[in-house]
């Protein structure tokens, strides 16, 4: 089995957790929530989830739900990691960005809550960093998107995870550094497969 | 957006950058900081640059500050500034380092009854400061540096508004008898304007233009100018240095004259009389001239001076022969009690060829406040009497960089509140009562104007590192806590205000203004005509105090200027560009002095003058008088991290030795005393960069005749072009013994499916070994600063360094471990600097032995570096024939950028832990980016898009960096030399992706 199609199964295993973990709910359309002065039952589940201490991953500042903004909303990466297709680092959104719509959505959240906190005290989110390449390794987001290698590529099934982890075919170090997804042996394997440059000195300088 | 969100950059510092990433085990960051609110000219990941300027020293060159998500990582030329062109020097690159300096003041200090400072509140401070000026009045008084205009205009009516005594402008090398020589000459009190570059023939009257002069970056581009290879059979410029010792500048002569110091006056009417009397000069200088100047014959000349008369005949033959020649006036080493006559006499040898007006502009006087040693002697005086409570001091280190004669030490003992306003600690803030740090200029808002016509902006580009405040707000804030009529006095708004008021007062835009840097604009001369006393000039030898059979030369350092730059660690470990040394001081003598003293190289002597001893180790040399001792000025601090050594004296302050005198207009004198000097038996071993300065005849930097150059036409085969080398130096030994020299193409060592093969040209000729590239080359590489023991142990961790190299060499002598003391014979001069970095070989002999493959010839024909597959054994590194691979020894980050340094670190560049081995990239970072571009836009990298960081700081463009595949490029036309064009160590077959272009020699001046 390639690791492509590992991957693949693993995916669908973890899509098949969520929906058991009981996302499925009462669904509502995006336009539906927008409309709503109280915020989704929906909405609050995922934010339950994001901080549900049995999911793997660590626990973030704010319950924040990549599967409700990336996944139900179907809002596009590159909205809030706005960076991403122009330069190296893809950026975490700044308190502002959470800002634009959630002056308007969500007043009713507890992570909306905190994330105002935040901001009235003009203080940024210090958030977990989960995906994390050493620091002799010189990743290019935007060669990547320009390459149309999409996200989930290396991030996982973003869009079906409540609560951010690297993804289950990961095993963490003491030191945070991931093993087995995010070494270089994989990154190579991608490169190979797609004809990228296989030059150290593409991504070691 | 405003300047508030530039201002705002970061709540913190974005970790996602990763800036103080190192290979090896380190604890991770974990956090990912985003912004409260992202300013919209920053995406994270990529470079910002902002337009300001250097504030270093007076010459002020324009800055590209390259940021990086809000805090600069490096300085680089703005190339539209009309004053350095794109290029930095060394110290103006290393400036970066006061912003990061670990040792800034955090707070406002405030000394106690104890003696001892403690951190006090602004306002506390500011009360307290407006409370003592109140108490002083007219006994406050104002001691600085050279200031912005927007700065020095405020300052003058502040001044004025608290009631002050008044203020006092204090430059340590300004050229004030320069000026006090156009306003006797001319009639107007104005700092000439010299232009090089389309001179043949330039006298350098020991200026040293190159390194610390008017503006060295500009003139230094101005002589590759004027020497381009491609016009040098045509207009033949020729550049002949008067001095007593060679200089960097002067190692980029063609002739030196090692005249007395103190006389280049004389010799400048000795040899206008000589190109006068040979039909050379103007109709007015004849006329006006030639009667009096008859009595400087060259035979009395020559006497007085120690310069052979006929090579003073042969000069001034030149003189009056070349088309457009031009004379510099000394600068600080030489301006003794009469330096006013000496630079008088100087541009009245301009005047009489006809070059003021031309090379040299005297544009009107703009009414600047100019630096005065009178006037700051004066203060010193009043301080003695008791007559000043409150001092001021901003911008200068008096205690430091006044001779102990003038006694500022001992009078400031009798000021009751001395107050201060540097960023970090020295030996002024030592002895003050109050510390009112000012922003670093990187912080801070702010204008230069280095000439008339030419204005430039300082703009923040990071938010205070520590809680410091502009000095302009400070004093803003002093007058305004100070109540009544004198707040009343105080202008609206802040620092920023009035700048932006200064610069919109015409109606510009501010915004258009801060992304050009300045308004650049041309100062002409008006209406010049000689002053009907000009020739009263009392031009004779020097007078100087004291016995003793040496004169003492105080040299104004090209590296730490004067002692401003000894506490920036790049500063001291680059090494001097002439003697190679680092972290120290040292006394130059010539080899026959020392001889005579019973002294070797390194053996410690005292150097006495009637106004102090020191002791330090000789540099015994070729080229230098035998009757002079040159020590340069900036060592021998007190305070400093870099500065001391752990809190100990780094060598010694020259200063201390020197009476404190002034010449004939008020300016400060400098060659004012005698010195005897004896050994003491002490030995210093010294910190060397660069061991030796014979080449031994290996052919590492090679010259070729201009006769040669002019000769040779094109045609000849590129594989030919080193044994085109000039003077036959050797070179027919090296290939019979070796036997296999092979012919290679550079560009096909690269994979034939790549586009590109990087390769560069480095022109000897061009290079002036100022060392701008090594200080750029650390910087944008995260390279460290290892220290002086390290450096003496051979692990200088540098890529790039600047060889000095005198002439060819001898096959004689050197079996001891001191290094061969270099020659460098008076007349013609041959010293050639090459610039050594790792030559990207095509057969590297580093690859083959590393057992990890670590290092690798790359698609694009790189020689890669792989920090992270390096297990460290160095067989790379002894195997390498150019020794440009450094080995970290130790955990260098840890100690080397402590904090907050490492916020200055390049964040694409990765930072090397212990046990791994480093090189010279040709900045593969800088390609990376280019390529994305490129990418983007789907075509390969042009000409031009992509060069390394030593070849953009670079003053004389003497480095070209590109693709040597594209036969377009520039790169490739200059490798492409027949006659010049040479590899180092060619016959050893490396394939070096690098050419040099030999240095042209000259020859002596013909007359």
């Amino acid at each position: 089995m390639s690791p492509i199609q590992l991957r693949r199964r693993i995916v669908e295993a973890a899509i098949a957790a969520s929906l058991a973990g009981g996302l499925v709910f009462g669904l509502p359309s995006p336009r539906d929530v927008s409309a709503q002065a109280e915020s989704s039952p929906a909405a609050k589940r995922a934010q339950e989830l994001a901080w549900d201490d049995a999911a793997p991953g660590p626990k973030q500042p704010v319950p924040f739900s990549h599967a409700l903004h990336a996944g139900q909303f179907q809002i596009d990466c590159l909205y809030c990691h706005s960076g991403t297709d122009r330069s190296a680092v893809a950026g975490v959104p700044s308190v502002e960005t959470c800002m634009g719509c959630h002056t308007q959505f969500g007043q009713d959240l507890e992570g909306i809550q905190i994330l105002k906190q935040y901001w009235d005290a003009q203080e940024p989110i210090p958030w977990e960093q989960i995906h994390r390449s050493p620091e002799h390794v010189q990743f290019k987001h935007n060669r990547h998107v320009a390459a149309e290698v999409p996200c989930e590529r290396c991030h996982g099934p973003v869009g079906e995870m409540d609560k951010l982890s690297l993804t289950s075919d990961t095993i963490w170090w003491p030191w945070l550094l991931p093993s087995k997804k995010l070494e270089m042996g994989w990154c190579v394997n991608c490169h190979r497969e797609n004809q990228a440059s296989q030059d150290c000195l593409t991504c070691h300088y | 957006m405003p300047e508030f969100d530039r201002r705002e950059f970061l709540k913190i510092v974005g970790a996602s950058a990763g800036a103080a990433a190192t290979v090896g085990c380190s604890d991770p960051v974990s956090k990912l900081i985003p912004y409260v609110v992202q300013p919209e000219e920053i995406t994270p990941g990529i470079p910002v640059y902002y337009a300001s300027t250097c504030l270093e020293c007076p010459a002020a060159c324009g800055l590209h500050v390259k940021t990086r998500e809000g805090r600069p990582i490096k300085l680089e030329g703005n190339p539209d500034h009309p004053v350095n062109r794109g290029s930095l020097c060394a110290r103006g690159q290393s400036a970066i380092g006061r912003t990061y300096h670990p040792d800034r003041f955090a707070k406002p200090m405030r000394r106690g009854a104890d003696g001892k400072l403690a951190a006090i509140e602004w306002d506390e401070a500011i009360a307290l400061l407006g409370a003592e000026l109140a108490k002083a009045g007219g006994r406050s008084w104002v001691l600085g540096g050279t200031m912005g205009p927007t700065a020095s205009e405020f300052l003058d009516r502040w001044v004025e508004a608290v009631g002050a005594g008044g203020r006092v402008v204090y430059e340590p090398f300004a050229p004030e008898a320069l000026v006090g020589a156009t306003k006797t000459l001319f009639g107007v009190e104005t700092e000439p304007i010299f232009d090089l570059s389309g001179s043949d023939l330039i006298l350098d009257f020991g200026s040293d233009f190159l390194e610390t002069g008017l503006s060295p970056v500009e003139h230094a581009r101005q002589l590759a100018t004027a020497r381009d290879a491609a016009e040098a059979g045509r207009r033949a410029t020729r550049f002949v240095y008067i001095g007593p010792r060679l200089s960097m500048t002067a190692s980029n002569a063609d002739e030196w004259l090692a005249a007395k110091p103190g006389t280049e006056g004389l010799l400048a009417l000795g040899l206008a009389n000589v190109a006068l009397r040979n039909g050379g000069g103007t109709e007015a200088g004849r006329a006006v001239l030639a009667p009096a100047l008859a009595r400087f014959d060259a035979a009395s000349v020559a006497q007085q001076s120690g310069v052979p008369a006929d090579a003073i005949e042969r000069i001034g033959k030149a003189l009056a022969k070349a088309k457009s020649p031009v004379a510099l006036p000394p600068g600080a080493a030489l301006a003794s009690r009469r330096a006013t006559a000496t630079c008088g006499a100087v541009l009245l040898l301009d005047w009489a060829l006809g070059a003021i007006g031309g090379a040299v502009q005297l544009p009107a006087d703009d009414g600047r406040r100019r630096s005065s040693y009178r006037a700051a002697l004066a203060l010193i005086d009043s301080m003695k009497a008791g007559k000043v409570s409150v001092l001021l001091v901003h911008g200068a280190n008096p205690v430091y960089s006044l001779p102990a004669a003038a006694g500022f030490a001992e009078a400031l003992e009798q000021v009751p509140f001395v107050v201060s306003f540097a960023s970090g600690p020295d030996e002024t803030t030592a002895r003050a009562q109050l510390i009112l740090p000012d922003h670093t200029p990187l912080e801070s808002w702010g204008d230069a104007s280095p000439r008339p016509g030419v204005r430039s902006l300082v703009q923040p580009t990071v938010r205070p590192l520590r809680d410091t405040r502009a000095f302009v707000d400070t004093l803003l804030d002093v007058g305004r806590a100070m109540g009544g009529s004198v707040a009343a006095r105080m202008p609206e708004g802040s620092f920023r205000t009035l700048v932006e008021q200064a610069w919109t007062a015409s109606g510009a835009d501010f915004k258009q203004l801060l992304s050009v840097g300045g308004v650049f604009g041309d100062a002409r001369s008006a209406g010049i005509s000689l002053a009907g006393d000009a020739l009263q000039l009392e031009v004779a030898e020097p007078l100087l105090e004291g016995p003793g059979q040496f004169m003492l030369l105080a040299v104004p350092s090209p590296l730490l200027y004067d002692g401003r730059g000894a506490d920036l660690p790049w500063l001291q470990e680059i090494g001097d560009p002439v003697t190679k040394i680092t972290w120290a001081s040292w006394a130059e003598l010539s080899t026959a002095a020392a001889e005579q003293l019973g002294v070797e190289y390194g053996d410690v002597i005292e150097v006495e003058t009637v106004a102090g001893k020191l002791e330090l180790p000789a540099y015994p040399r070729g080229g230098i008088r035998d009757d002079v001792i040159a020590i340069a000025v900036g060592q021998g601090h007190r305070v400093g991290r870099w500065a001391t050594r752990d809190g100990e004296r780094r060598g010694v302050n020259v200063i201390e030795a020197l009476p404190s005198l002034t010449d004939e207009s008020g300016g400060r004198a400098w060659l004012v005393a005698k010195a005897s000097a004896r050994k003491t038996g002490g030995h210093y071993r010294f910190a060397l960069a660069q061991h030796s300065q014979d080449q031994r005849g290996r052919r590492l930097g090679l010259a070729t005749p201009l006769a040669a150059l002019a000769a040779n036409g094109h045609g000849a085969p590129a594989a030919s072009a080193a044994a085109a080398e000039g003077g036959g130096h050797g070179d027919g030994a090296a290939h019979g013994e070796h036997g296999h020299l092979k012919d290679f193409e550079p560009a096909k060592d690269s994979d034939p499916n790549s586009l590109y093969r990087w390769g560069m040209a480095i022109d000897m000729d061009r290079c002036t070994g100022c060392s701008a590239c090594v200080a750029a080359c650390s910087i944008e590489n995260n390279i460290p600063v290892v220290g002086e023991e390290e450096v003496r142990r051979g692990r200088l961790m540098s890529w790039l360094r600047i060889e000095r190299w005198v002439g060819n060499g001898s096959l004689e002598g050197g079996a001891g471990l001191d290094p061969i003391l270099p020659d460098e014979p008076i007349g013609p001069v041959d010293v050639r600097h090459t610039a050594m970095l790792c030559q990207q070989c095509g057969a590297a002999p580093c690859e083959p032995v590393c057992p990890v493959i670590a290092t690798y010839h790359n698609e694009d024909g790189l020689n890669g570096m792989i920090y992270n597959r390096c297990i460290g054994t160095r067989y790379c590194a002894n195997n390498c024939p150019y020794k440009v691979r450094r080995y970290n020894w130790y955990d260098n980050h840890i100690h080397n950028w402590p904090e907050p340094m490492p916020l200055m670190l390049n964040p694409e560049v990765t930072v090397r832990g212990q046990g791994v081995m480093e090189k010279c990239t040709f900045c593969v970072q800088r390609i990376a980016s280019a390529r994305q571009t490129a990418k983007d836009q789907q075509r390969p990298i042009a000409d031009g898009e992509v060069t390394t960081a030593c070849a953009q700081a670079c003053p004389t463009q003497a480095i070209t960096f590109g693709n040597l595949k594209d036969e377009s490029s520039t790169v490739v036309r200059k490798s492409d030399d027949p006659v010049r064009g040479f590899r180092s160590l060619h016959e050893l077959n490396t394939r070096p992706a690098v050419t040099y272009l030999a240095k042209i020699t000259r020859g002596p001046v013909e007359g």
